[in-house]
């Protein structure tokens, strides 16, 4: 009877033939186990709903000779927010410059919480009302207003004032409601991968004009317009409250607006982005109108006496493609409404 | 039988060693790849749009939800809403870290409105963190500085158009939309009928009392939960600002269980102003030869006394510094 392997072992007599034998029966095992492994790896994730592709981006909708070169800024001083507005718009071109006849326009606000206007976390209802006037005259077809609120949505815009506002100024708000979400990937994206977002306003849409206010983040540092596009999100999104930075730099790069409104009439300085207290607000007397989402918020930085540093996403953002940092570049428009 | 060794040829020693090598960068590449946290992967596409309030999931009413009376003159405007550890990013967003990090268990609020026409907008809020000291973390970390403190409890404040009080293990908002007189004393009307449906606050604590009182703005006295002055880990600390003619200072206090704990911490603080460039400077006359540690002209100093990890933050001068922390330390003596 041949002696085993084992007793080869205990015998000293395991040759050369058997140890390549044994080696070669170890790698195909662990070969097998490495396919069987990589047949199972998904490397894309979880996948999107049965029949859903995921989208990657919720478009292009800057002028297209402003797509390439440097945005438009202009930094208007005030009080009155309808004023500041038009005068900013203005000096821009106006807003026939930026909505044509027949457009189909979306304004995203900041409809986060079901508080009044007068506490400062919300977009102004007086902004949102001069923004889609302008809209209209320039001859809009339809002006959309949306947002995903954290609150209960309709509490959210009747609170607010904002839905006020959008029926006064003739548009129609728009609601979140789990029909209009679908799945998105940003290519290249480390968070953005298979995210429900609000993708379905968007058809049909031709312009979007983000409209914010400027505030104090606990977790930020500041929230305004690019923090804005984070209300665009479905799903348990606070889970990206772990690398806020890494979202608000991937949402720069999900969506390209036509134009940025950044109202710092009153900015909220410290307690945000709830606030509550009316000490929580400073006038700082200052309303943005840029093409141009990164200048806008590099404006609102200073409005709250901060620096690019202590708000790590903005440059995070130049980085990554979705605008100019140092607004000096711009060459802006300095205006002063009470001159 | 005696056991004889297996006699190993080099080649093959070489091939274990290299099969081994390869095990154990897999398994390093593994624990990389499982530290890139990516939270989609943890979310479902069909979960809800909005985090439901505990009474709309159908969970016991929460505790917090009976403590917020109905108070004549104030009409409720919707039915009141509780959070919990998991949705209170719901109703806060972002500032629901200030509360996660100090304790959180649950959180009420109620909309009401005041008066008979042009009704003012009321919101009232009370959560429940836990343990006085959580709540006075909370508190302190969004005190409104320069508003006055409020007689409604010991730890208590009014702004304009709001309260904001402490009362036991409960950190309590009472906020309107506008602000006046008439306002507040509604408001505060209201918060003694919400004071009333507490259970007794027990022996309150002076947290103010561990700092030397000279120069010390006393509504500035802060617990911070986590990561105070920016240092990951260095977490329950009492902080509080002084003015003194050397100059302006942040002292700071925190009891730790054991003399090791206090000096660890101590060390840890300390390596992570060495890492973001701060430098030690001579400090002829400093407490226990302490040294100072210099960046851009502000000024620290750490000690433990026991176990009591303490120093002094951001001090705008060397003497204001080493002033500070002599008052600091004798304070501190004899002190448990």
């Amino acid at each position: 009877m041949n002696p085993t392997d084992e007793e080869k072992v205990r015998a000293g007599e395991l040759n050369r033939r058997d140890f390549l034998k044994r080696l070669g029966y170890a790698s195909a095992l662990t070969l097998g186990a490495c396919g069987l492994g990589l047949s199972l790896y998904d490397a894309k994730g979880p996948g999107p709903s049965e029949g859903q592709q995921a989208i990657t981006s919720l478009g292009d909708y800057r002028l297209k000779e402003l797509a390439a070169g440097p945005g438009k800024l202009a930094i208007v001083r005030g009080t009155d927010r309808a004023v500041m507005v038009e005068q900013g718009v203005k000096a821009l071109g106006g807003m026939e410059s930026f909505i044509g006849k027949g457009d189909r326009v979306l304004i995203k606000v900041n409809a986060a919480f079901a508080t009044p206007a007068s506490l400062g976390a919300t977009t102004h209802p007086e902004v949102l009302a001069a923004v889609a006037g302008l809209c209209s005259k320039a001859g809009a077809a339809q002006v959309l207003v949306t947002d995903n609120p954290i609150n209960n949505p309709d509490s959210c815009f009747e609170i607010t004032g904002l839905a006020a506002a959008a029926r006064s100024s003739g548009a129609r708000i728009i609601a979140p409601r789990a029909s209009l979400f679908a799945p998105f990937s940003l290519p290249g994206g480390k968070l953005l991968q298979n995210w429900p977002v609000m993708a379905g306003v968007f058809p049909g849409v031709t312009k979007v004009i983000v409209v914010s206010p400027v505030k104090d983040h606990q977790r930020a540092g500041a929230s305004m317009t690019l923090k804005n596009f984070y209300g665009f999100l479905g799903g348990r999104r606070n889970v990206f409250h772990q690398d806020i930075n890494g979202i608000i730099t991937e949402l720069s790069q999900m969506l390209k607006p036509t134009l940025c409104v950044l109202d710092g009439t009153v900015s909220m300085i410290t307690n945000g982005p709830t606030g509550g207290s009316l000490s929580d607000l400073k006038d700082t007397g200052t309303l943005v109108v840029s093409t141009d989402p990164v200048a806008a918020d590099a404006v609102g930085v200073e409005l709250l006496g901060r620096t690019l540093a202590d708000v790590p996403y903005i440059l995070m953002a130049e980085k990554a493609g979705a605008g100019q940092a140092d607004y000096h570049r711009l060459n802006p428009v300095l205006l002063d409404t009470k001159a | 039988m005696a056991r004889r060794k297996t006699k190993v040829g080099s080649a093959q020693r070489f091939a274990g060693y290299g099969i081994l090598v390869v095990l154990g960068l897999i398994i390093i590449g593994l624990l990389v790849r499982q530290a890139r946290f990516n939270p989609a992967v943890n979310v479902a596409l069909r979960v809800p749009l909005h985090g439901k309030s505990l009474a709309a999931s159908g969970q016991t009413p929460s505790a917090t939800a009976a403590l917020i009376p109905e108070v004549e003159g104030f009409t409720p405007l919707a039915p009141g809403e509780s959070f919990g550890p998991d949705n209170l990013s719901d109703k806060i967003d972002g500032k629901a870290e200030l509360y996660l990090s100090a304790g959180f268990k649950e959180m009420s609020c109620r909309k009401f409105g005041l008066g008979a026409a042009d009704k003012a907008y009321v919101e009232v809020f009370i959560y429940d963190m836990g343990s006085a000291q959580n709540a006075f973390a909370v508190f302190s970390g969004q005190r409104r500085p320069g508003s006055p403190s409020s007689s409604l409890t010991a730890n208590a404040y009014a702004t304009t158009n709001a309260l904001f009080f402490t009362h036991g293990r409960y950190y309590v908002e009472i906020v309107a939309d506008r602000a006046s007189e008439e306002l507040q004393s509604s408001l505060e009307s209201y918060a003694k009928a919400l004071l009333a449906k507490l259970p007794a606050e027990g022996e309150v604590k002076n947290e103010a009392a561990l700092f030397p009182k000279e120069g010390l703005a006393l509504d500035s006295v802060r617990l911070c939960s986590a990561d105070t002055f920016g240092c990951e880990g260095l977490n329950n600390m009492f902080t509080g600002e002084y003015t003194m003619k050397s100059g302006k200072a942040t002292g700071f206090v925190a009891r730790r269980d054991t003399p090791e704990q206090a000096q660890a911490e101590a060390k840890r603080y300390l390596d992570f102003l060495a890492a973001n460039g701060y430098q030690k400077v001579q400090t002829p006359g400093s407490p226990a030869d302490l040294p100072v540690l210099v960046l851009d002209n502000s000024f620290e100093l750490v000690f433990v006394q026991d176990k009591t990890l303490a120093g002094v933050h951001d001090a705008t001068s060397r003497e204001a510094a080493l002033e500070l922390a002599a008052k600091l330390k004798n304070e501190l003596k004899g002190k448990p």
